[in-house]
């Protein structure tokens, strides 16, 4: 990849007279830090101690919009690209400059602009990390109702350019069902307004236009978005399945009666069984295993493990969401790691490296039903009528209630498990997750395609969360291992390349809320075919240069356009 | 360009029945009409005007006259989608349904009622347009407090571009993948490609509707009655708030037979809601608390059937709106006194009601009156556009507005996808 040129002394002095010099930096450790995000490919070659492959030529601080556009202005006349950055939590590279640039952390612009209550609009900068966000917001009696797991270490604008969703995203949407209005400033150097009733105006909707660019088309400043009344009431429970087909229609007929729980997750039979193990460790005569088992505070930070120095560890692991909710993936590493703290190393490496098996043998003994976990929330008396009509209904459809505190366990301890991955690389091993989405009409094709495609590489499991009228989404977990570093990128890219193929060929989507970054631009054209034409378009359109964040969204890094084939 | 040859490939391009010349007024280049009837049709058709760059002009149903501009200049194709009326795809695990581009919405109406489906609690008023043209063209009237905004049930969009390749995108209940490439589409009033089929969320017909009427003491109440409900989660399928005048207007019989007369100050405010039975009922007893909350009380129901039917198509002659304003909820009452003060100013009455509530407001309809007959000619026209300013001023949104900020982003998306210019030449600039 072509990096840009640029003399470094003069982009200082230029930066500098901009910023000032506390807001600019060329420092080699803030380079590295800003030149990835928490994307697993990118943790491989960090676990090695490898150094990244693209860094930016600068990182800058930005606190207003004037300054935003007087930087993309900057990077026009130079020539450079220019990185939007907000959490780094990020999971597919969408952050790597992969031609060097002008970094963006838009962190320290968070303000909370304005409330209205009659509008049920919040103006918000989008620096401002989610979890102070929905603090400020419940302090003030309402909800955005966007709970990533990661909502501790994202941001609101990474939110919008990532198209994400949060768990309870089943009543709230996901945020562009929530966004009101962008402020953006394009690849033009010009700030936009995408504001008004999308409605009353004619012409595209530039606001869906622009939310999930993932930084290619402009850098979203700020935003409006839709409020709910901060929730009265929460009801919890938990159901058990015969397996997951029974479990999908159950959440299809709730749907498609009108009932909107605020969260659905239907575990396939392999967490659920992986999930009782779990339980059992907890409570059983190796409790004091150091396998994942407890439930850490949800709120306490400081349940995240710490990397010690010396130990080669990775710092902690935020993901946008759990691939389970409580340390299945551990659990599931704990299985195949025995009981004898010495060997697990290499019984981690003998089970992932026999994966097929390990999913055949898992398979069959998991025949034990599937889990759900099911909450509604709300104002108070609707949401007890819909509690009472969902119930019924999943029963009718042959679930069984197993209480309230399966539903509550969930919901204490759904942020926990993001930050307790580090074990997972340490040992070896690498976990990633696969989000796809399809219509419920190919749901099952979709959940048995790309089962059957990452089980050949991988240990793999599945939960289906994020329910619509129309269809819903599949969350893959997956581990394996390999010897080496090379040995372990061929097998990361192997396993997503089988997945993803199987996701296109049954008409699923490749993403439903990660995003595509570095790493599903390879699958873009597969997924959008001759619509990439119109993506094209909006680049040409928006950013004629091709500076703002190049080479993603699967579009050509380089001006001269020769597209990417393979993701660095 | 040899204009018998170019008719003469049109026709083996859609069959010869299918082309029609349009008259125009001498020295004006000539015109025809065609009607594909398939997509494959559409793109050998836009392909073909590409290369001599005739100007393409979507037309739907043509049940509306087209007001063309700035495309006199040019030979141009009219491509009329009244032969792509065809359901193509009708998922009932899904509830999606894939629909060609010339299909109205009464006809797609026709195909799942009878399978206990339904498009939604949109207004029967746009059912005569071509889904089409309701996806291509984006006007507010097209909402419902339960179901949004029509263009939000668009799950996908296949459409052909100026260069004549078919795009396709994605069916999936929501994705990460890049910008919502449907919606370039959707509102494009056919700059961007010449939408072909649409697939569409569909519901299941509600299990109870129930219809509920109330009066309150002042227009001011109604609305904030309809917001506490609305933020007590109440989903309605149907929503309105009249001012007497209006009311009176519309509902006259039903009023006269409903018992107390309605003071001056007073507005009608009318619900209805679906869904399972309980939470119809629960829809609708939140309703009543609310309008308890703001001074009013429930009356005689035979009020909201009346309004119900009048939705759904009552023959009975209701004048056609003056004018339509998009507000925000915050910016309702402003909107609607503003106009009542400028037609009074302007020697005119303004009576209006207020519809199609969603998250992002709801739009008031208001006739404009003098002497107990509505408005017409150069006299409405002046009042009309009094109040329009007033509106506006007030925080409303009239109906075609267009952000000028976007334009020059607009005109570079059309040329860099339709570098000839050929696509609806004269929309949306």
């Amino acid at each position: 990849m072509p990096r840009a040129h640029v003399d470094p002394d003069r982009l200082r002095r230029e930066l500098e007279s901009l910023l000032g010099a506390r807001r600019v930096s060329m420092r080699d450790g803030d380079l590295d830090t800003y030149a990835r995000d928490m994307w697993p490919r990118l943790l491989l070659a960090r676990r090695d101690g490898q150094l990244p492959e693209h860094r930016p030529h600068a990182v800058v601080w930005p606190e207003t919009q004037r300054e935003l556009v007087a930087l993309v202005k900057l990077a026009r006349s130079l020539a450079i690209p220019v990185i939007p950055y907000g959490g780094g939590s990020g999971v597919c590279g969408g952050v790597v400059p992969l031609r060097g640039g002008i970094t963006i952390d838009l962190k320290r612009m968070q303000a909370i602009r304005s409330v209205s209550r009659d509008e049920m609009v919040v103006d918000v900068e989008a620096g401002l990390s989610g979890e102070r966000f929905e603090r400020e917001l419940r302090r003030r009696g309402y909800t955005f109702g966007n709970f990533p797991s990661s909502i501790y270490c994202s941001t609101v604008g990474g939110w919008l350019a990532t198209r994400a969703a949060g768990q309870l995203s089943t009543k709230y949407g996901k945020v562009e069902d929530r966004v009101a209005g962008l402020t953006v400033i394009t690849g033009r150097g010009e700030l936009i307004e995408t504001d008004g009733p999308s409605r009353a105006v004619r012409g595209p909707n530039w606001t869906q236009l622009l939310v999930g660019s993932e930084g290619t088309l402009g850098i979203i400043a700020a935003a409006r978005l839709r409020l709910s009344t901060a929730p009265q009431l929460e009801i919890f429970r938990g159901f058990e399945f015969d397996d997951v087909a029974a479990g999908t229609e159950a959440i299809r007929r709730v749907l498609q009666r009108g009932l909107r729980p605020a969260v659905v997750r239907l575990y396939d039979e392999l967490d659920t069984f992986i999930n009782s193990l779990g339980k059992k460790a907890a409570t059983g005569d190796h409790a004091g295993a150091p396998i994942t088992t407890g439930y850490g505070a949800p709120h306490d930070l400081s349940a995240a493990p710490v990397p010690m120095p010396g130990e080669g560890a990775l710092p902690v692991l935020p993901r946008p969401e759990p691939p389970a909710d409580d340390g299945v993936v551990s659990r599931l590493l704990a299985i195949a790691r025995g009981r004898r703290r010495g060997l697990h190393k290499e019984a981690v490496g003998l089970a992932l490296d026999h994966a097929k098996l390990v999913n055949r043998i898992a398979g069959t003994v998991a025949r034990r039903g599937c889990r759900m976990v099911i909450g509604l929330e709300g104002a108070r008396i609707r949401t007890e009528v819909e509690a009472a009509l969902t119930f019924a209904e999943l029963a009718h459809a042959g679930g069984r209630d197993t209480g309230e505190e399966a539903g509550w366990a969930w919901l204490a301890h759904r942020y926990a498990v993001s930050y307790r991955m580090s074990p997972t690389f340490r040992d070896g091993a690498f976990v990633d997750t696969m989000e796809v989405a399809s219509t419920w009409e190919r749901l099952m094709d979709l959940y048995h395609s790309v089962r059957d495609a990452i089980s050949q590489h991988a240990v793999v499991m599945a939960h289906f969360s994020h329910a619509y009228a129309e269809g819903c989404s599949i969350y893959f977990t997956f581990a394996a291992h390999a010897d080496d570093l090379a040995g372990s990128r061929r097998l990361y890219d192997t396993i997503w390349r089988d997945g993803l193929e199987a996701v296109t060929r049954v008409g699923g989507t490749i993403s439903h809320h990660h995003g595509v970054g570095l790493l599903k631009g390879p699958y873009m054209a597969g997924e959008h075919r001759e619509g990439m034409a119109v993506l094209h378009g909006l680049k040409q359109s928006l950013d004629p240069d091709n500076l703002m964040n190049p080479g993603k969204l699967g579009m050509a890094a380089a001006p001269t356009g020769v597209p990417r084939k393979e993701a660095s | 360009m040899n204009r018998d040859a170019f008719a003469r490939e049109l026709g083996v391009l859609v069959g010869d029945g299918n082309v029609q010349g349009v008259p125009v007024t001498a020295g004006e280049p000539p015109a025809w009409q065609v009607a594909p009837g398939s997509a494959a049709e559409v793109a050998e058709v836009v392909r073909r005007c590409n290369r001599d760059g005739v100007a393409v002009l979507p037309v739907g149903s043509g049940a509306r006259p087209t007001r063309w501009k700035a495309v006199a200049e040019r030979p141009r194709v009219h491509v009329a989608m009244r032969r792509m009326d065809h359901v193509v795809h009708l998922d009932e695990t899904s509830l999606l349904v894939h629909v060609q581009a010339g299909l109205t919405g009464a006809g797609l109406e026709k195909v799942l009622v009878p399978r206990g489906l339904s498009l939604g609690d949109y207004p029967a008023t746009m059912l005569g347009s071509t889904i089409g043209g309701m996806i291509a063209v984006r006007t507010p009237g097209k909402s419902s407090a339960r179901h949004g905004f029509l263009e939000d049930a668009v799950l996908g969009v296949s459409a052909v571009l100026a260069d004549g390749r078919s795009i396709h995108t994605r069916v999936a209940p929501r994705r990460a993948t890049g910008p919502d490439l449907a919606r370039a589409l959707c509102g494009s009033e056919g700059t961007i490609g010449v939408i072909t089929s649409v697939v569409l969320r569909i519901h299941l017909k509600a299990e109870a509707r129930l219809l509920a009427a109330y009066v309150l003491p002042s227009f001011d109440a109604a609305l904030a009655a309809a917001y506490l409900a609305l933020r007590e989660e109440c989903q309605p399928a149907g929503l309105r708030v009249y001012d007497s005048a209006e009311a009176r207007a519309h509902l006259g019989d039903e009023l006269a037979l409903a018992g107390p007369a309605l003071d001056d100050d007073a507005a009608l405010l009318l619900v209805a809601t679906a869904g399972p039975t309980d939470l119809a009922v629960c829809d609708r007893d939140l309703v009543t608390s609310a309008v308890e909350a703001e001074g009013g009380a429930a009356t005689d129901p035979r009020l909201a059937d009346a309004w119900w039917k009048l939705r759904g198509g009552d023959p009975r002659q209701v004048p056609p709106p003056s004018l339509q304003v998009t507000a925000t909820p915050s910016k309702l009452r402003a909107v609607y006194r503003a106009v009542r003060d400028a037609a009074r100013d302007a020697g005119a009455t303004a009576r209006a009601h207020v519809s199609r509530f969603d998250a992002g407001g709801a739009v008031v309809f208001v006739t404009l009156v003098a002497d107990g007959k509505p408005l017409d000619g150069a006299r409405l026209d002046a009042v009309r556009a009094t109040c329009e300013q007033a509106a506006g001023d007030a925080g409303g949104w009239l109906l075609g507005a267009r952000p000028a900020q976007m334009d020059p982003y607009l005109a570079a998306l059309r040329a860099e996808l339709d570098p000839n210019g050929i696509l609806n030449p004269g929309a949306l600039s």
